[in-house]
């Protein structure tokens, strides 16, 4: 089963299709990267995939959940869903471990095991050592490892990331590709926009978005929107 | 570039014999430049010719091991100190082949773009996966990064090209 599966999904604003019926679907362990010129749909498509809006049409699923069908959203975009954003980063008053720490302390988990967890996501992705530091503190690959911590936290298995590497060096922009790469291969599905070629290698399919349909793609295992 | 150059390079590490010589040039260049046996002799013994390396001997084995003159090291050092000009690369074919679907009637220029795009972009995907696989050996790594940046800077262009041609259509 694939862990995000999109199909046929239309999305009009207005009179204005940004989507107009892509079928897409991440599997576990899959890397999938999506590229096109601004405005081609891709951030449409993540906000779709997960579920920070609703498709005109189509449908949306999270690990079989129809995300039109879903009662509480919010507690399965936080369960089930992690982003990592360019911009949308950590809270500067609080530490590492505790930015780490606030989503499941939002779903009630208790905050001696929210703290254990998160030193134990932080190690996993090269900053154990970063936990008690604010993120004034931390380099920008630092920071962009915390908040990749915080989007797999609590086992969440669907990893958004809209251009994680934003105005990293390339050296630096490869070691975050590498650590998404490996938490695929560790199981998790990502889904990666991203507008640079060189990261977008990373993946284990290129999908490229035009016009709000998909225009190509480099593997078969996508089934084309036309 | 030449494989003159390549083979001072190896052997101002310390001496070497023809074979290690090949194993190491390959492993340095990330295999992007292999050679064969035959060359690796032809060059060491016009090297020997113009005094830039001398045969020293033969190990255990009877290998004949070659090591570097210090004529051949000022010839290395005169080397690393020139760059690299843009008349020594060869023509890019594809700039000439976008450049006369363009001016050729009947072509889809937006097609040969897009083709192209996705083939790059599957040199994008073999060239990182082989970069994953390198456990150590900087020198193979940052070969591997060149083809990646220059992979890059194609797909980069063609975005360019698809812009541009957008616009004068328009």
């Amino acid at each position: 089963m694939s862990v995000l599966e999109m199909r046929e999904v239309t999305r009009t604003f207005g009179d204005v299709p940004a989507l107009r019926g892509v079928t897409l679907a991440v599997g576990r362990g899959e890397l999938v990267a999506v590229m096109g010129p601004s405005g081609c749909g891709k951030s449409t498509l993540l906000n779709l995939a997960g579920g920070l809006d609703l498709p005109t049409s189509g449908s949306v699923s999270v690990e079989g959940a129809d995300l039109a069908g879903v009662r509480d959203r919010a507690a399965l975009r936080r369960g089930a869903i992690g982003y990592v954003f360019q911009d949308l980063n950590l809270i500067p008053s609080l530490t590492a471990a505790e930015n780490v720490m606030l989503p499941r302390e939002l779903d009630g988990v208790r905050a001696g095991r929210a703290r254990e967890e998160a030193e134990a996501v932080l190690c996993e992705v090269g900053v154990g050592e970063a936990a008690d530091r604010f993120p004034g503190e931390l380099s920008g690959g630092q920071r962009q490892r915390v908040a990749i911590a915080r989007a797999l936290v609590g086992e969440r298995r669907l990893l958004l990331a809209d251009e994680p590497t934003g105005a990293l060096d390339t050296a630096t922009g490869d070691d975050i590709l590498r650590l998404l790469r490996e938490r695929c291969d560790a199981g998790a599905a990502v889904l990666l926009v991203t507008h640079e070629p060189r990261y977008a290698g990373w993946a284990d399919r290129v999908v490229y978005l035009r016009d709000g349909r998909v225009a190509d793609a480099t593997d078969t295992p996508l089934e084309s929107a036309r | 570039m030449s494989i003159r150059h390549g083979l001072l390079a190896l052997l101002s590490g310390g001496p070497r014999y023809g074979y290690q010589l090949r194993v190491e040039f390959e492993a340095s260049t990330g295999a992007t430049w292999p050679l064969n046996i035959g060359q690796v002799y032809t060059t060491l013994s016009r090297l020997d010719r113009d005094g830039l390396v001398t045969p020293g001997g033969d190990d255990e084995q009877g290998r004949t091991l070659y090591e570097i003159t210090e004529k051949g090291r000022e010839e290395l050092a005169r080397w690393f100190a020139t760059p690299v000009g843009q008349t020594d690369r060869p023509r890019d074919e594809l700039v000439i082949k976008v450049a006369l679907a363009v001016a050729a009637v009947d072509v889809d220029v937006a097609e040969v773009i897009q083709a192209q795009r996705m083939a790059t972009m599957r040199t994008l995907q073999e060239l990182t996966r082989a970069k994953r696989d390198v456990a150590d050996g900087a020198a193979q790594r940052l070969v591997l990064d060149s083809m990646i940046f220059k992979a890059e800077a194609e797909q980069r262009w063609l975005d360019h090209c698809e812009a541009v041609l957008r616009e004068r259509k328009a």
